[in-house]
């Protein structure tokens, strides 16, 4: 069978379900690199340019761990996710940066994923990469149909408050059988904002989630909050961000912020010398300022930064946030 | 006499202290960590001992520092905190009423903001070393000027010069050629002091409300010529107390007593005989899977005491189980 390699990082957190589901339907077989390791990371910055972020960085690498394993790479070019967001343009460039990266790399499949709309033109895509393969019609139809599916229920099972890696295992579990958390008995409750490729990767966010929860702490991701509750905040910013995961990044924030009000803090992670966090660092800063002073906390990630230094930073953060609802505590008493 | 020791160990300097009851401070040693923490550890411990009232007893130890959780092993520590707390606690301590705090260490710089005794927020400078001590330190080498005269130099200038003080790599290029112009050695070192302190506000004071009254401790709060810096720089008085070098082992003591005046459980510490015991520490390369993580072992008089550094927590077994 042909196989057909996806890196596990950047759209795979977002449409993996979707490209999987799809791909094995017009009869390929789909091969996903391992999780981050150091290997990773070192191939990573060895192949990429030196001013691109670690995430574009972690790229290379998993393309890298692919490269001798697969017939095709997929790294479909990311342009518009909407009418009104796009992606951030190194996602973009993406398929030739890592075309010229290096010359012993299998064919890519690349084709430009522009949508007004999933439903108005995610058939054509699936459509023009089923017939670069000979499938048939039928399979198309019924790839397109599964995985648009497949989709669905992921990114409802991550509004349900599940992380990409249990959402992902659970995609075929009915309903009634998946565990979901119920309502925050933490006693304290964080927003995690940042892009699902920084937050959700344990090796490069120095395990930050999971540290996090052996603190005791409930997290909240902008993954978990459903798409008609970003939307209200879609209208909240008088100019919008262009870029796809720092509009989601942001609303999700807004919405915790302003509307869900049951947050303690919010630590931002974002990667060093990412443009668009430029903007959006600050803007969440100001935010939580503006908002009774709500502790805020940005983590810079980079090829350097090694679990040690995120770790203090999170243990002051907790710190302070115990400290502080022990003052209020006293106080309301 | 019940006492409180704290151990803050830092890249560069190991620091001891004691405490009595009432929080006055019994002893405080200020020790080079020369890259041998656990060497430092060691020493500082015998040297308190020598130190420390006959009837002392140790009733509790906390540690602080980037090497917190080996000094905690070592010493047997009952709680093991942050730096930033750490200091906030003692910055408190000394001016009740501070509001913020600049620590500037040998690599790394903090401030801290504090609002009615609870800290609001903090932040610490990334991987960039520019703005501290081990900055003034490689540029004092340089003009061949010993780091304890450097601050009283640089009070004499009457016109600084002005240097990038942005990246250190610069900022030596940028030294070299007003050195190289003929300008006098105590403008350029009140440059030095100013670029250092610029980049600290910027990078990480950046955004901060800096409101006083204002401490400002770490080993590098000993040149008079940085505290200029600052009091010029923010246009307010900054406090260095007089303990300066050793806060963060201060507030780690009063965390200490703080933390074992609610318990009744007997503290860990194992005695200032500590520095006698054999303690040795080697490294192997776990093969397990492709991120090859370096596991340290930590060995008490032969016996496996704590292991740590792997990703995966497999082999942090032995420590969970001791301190659990």
């Amino acid at each position: 069978m042909t196989k057909i390699g996806i890196p596990r990082t950047l759209s795979y957190y977002t449409f993996y379900p979707l490209w999987k589901t799809f791909l094995e339907e017009i009869g390929l077989e789909v091969i996903l690199s391992p999780p981050t390791n150091k290997k990773t990371l070192d191939l990573g910055v060895q192949e990429t340019v030196n001013d691109a972020c670690v995430p574009i960085k972690l790229y290379h690498g998993h393309v890298m761990a692919l490269k001798d394993k697969v017939d095709f790479l997929f790294i479909p070019r990311l342009v518009k996710a909407d009418d009104k967001n796009t992606f951030c343009p190194k996602f973009l460039g993406l398929p030739d940066m890592v075309r010229f990266s290096r010359e012993d790399l299998p064919p890519i499949i690349d084709p430009t994923f522009r949508m007004k709309s999933l439903r108005a033109s995610l058939f054509g895509f699936l459509y023009n990469i089923g017939r670069q393969f000979s499938a048939s019609k039928t399979s198309i139809i019924q790839g397109y149909l599964r995985a648009r599916k497949a989709h669905k229920k992921y990114h409802y099972l991550l509004n349900r408050g599940l992380f990409p890696s249990e959402a992902m295992e659970n995609l075929n579990s009915p309903l009634r059988e998946i565990d979901f958390p119920g309502p925050g008995k933490e006693e304290l409750t964080l927003a995690v904002i940042g892009y699902p490729y920084s937050i959700f990767d344990p090796y490069i966010s120095g395990n930050l989630l999971k540290n996090l929860q052996k603190m005791g702490i409930g997290i909240i991701t902008p993954e978990n909050i459903s798409s008609k509750d970003l939307k209200t905040f879609s209208r909240y910013l008088p100019q919008n961000f262009f870029w796809y995961y720092s509009n989601r990044a942001a609303w999700a924030a807004l919405h915790l912020i302003n509307k869900a009000k049951k947050i303690d803090g919010i630590i931002h992670v974002t990667a060093f010398g990412c443009g668009p966090d430029a903007m959006l660092n600050k803007l969440l800063e100001l935010e939580a300022k503006h908002h009774d002073q709500l502790p805020f906390l940005s983590i810079s990630i980079d090829e350097h930064s090694g679990e040690a230094g995120i770790l203090t930073r999170l243990e002051a953060f907790i710190d302070m946030l115990e400290h502080k609802k022990k003052a209020e505590g006293s106080k309301t008493a | 006499m019940k006492g409180y020791l704290g151990i803050d160990v830092g890249s560069v300097s190991t620091n001891l202290v004691i405490i009595d009851e009432n929080d006055n401070l019994l002893t405080s040693h200020y020790l080079r960590t020369r890259g041998q923490p656990i060497r430092a550890v060691q020493e500082g411990i015998k040297k308190t001992g020598a130190d420390s009232p006959e009837n002392l007893e140790i009733a509790g130890v906390a540690t602080t520092g980037s090497a917190r959780r080996l000094a905690g092993v070592i010493a047997g520590a009952d709680t093991v905190k942050n730096e930033i707390t750490a200091h906030a606690v003692a910055a408190s301590h000394i001016v009740p009423d501070v509001q913020t705090v600049l620590e500037i260490g040998g690599q790394d710089s903090k401030i801290i903001i504090i609002r009615n005794g609870i800290v609001v927020d903090f932040a610490m400078n990334t991987v960039c070393a520019a703005g501290t001590g081990s900055f003034l330190d490689h540029q004092a080498a340089r003009l061949n000027v010993p780091i304890e005269e450097f601050g009283e130099l640089a009070l004499k200038s009457n016109n600084p010069v002005r240097i990038a003080g942005r990246c250190s790599v610069f900022a030596e290029s940028d030294m070299i050629h007003k050195q190289q112009t003929g300008h006098a050695l105590p403008d350029i070192i009140a440059g030095l002091s100013e670029a250092l302190v610029r980049n600290y506000l910027n990078n990480v004071g950046k955004g901060k409300e800096i409101l006083p009254p204002i401490v400002f401790q770490g080993g590098v709060a000993a040149n008079p010529g940085i505290k200029a810096s600052f009091e010029k720089a923010l246009e307010e008085k900054v406090t260095v107390p007089p303990h300066f070098d050793v806060m963060g082992a201060l507030g780690a003591a009063l965390i200490a007593k703080r933390l074992m005046s609610r318990s009744d459980k007997p503290t860990r510490f194992l005695g200032f005989e500590l520095s006698d015991f054999q303690y040795e520490a080697n490294s192997f390369e776990c093969e397990d899977c492709p991120n090859n993580c370096e596991i340290v072992n930590i060995l008490v008089g032969g016996e496996l005491h704590a292991r740590w550094g792997s990703r995966c927590g497999k082999w942090d077994q032995i420590e969970e189980k001791r301190t659990g």
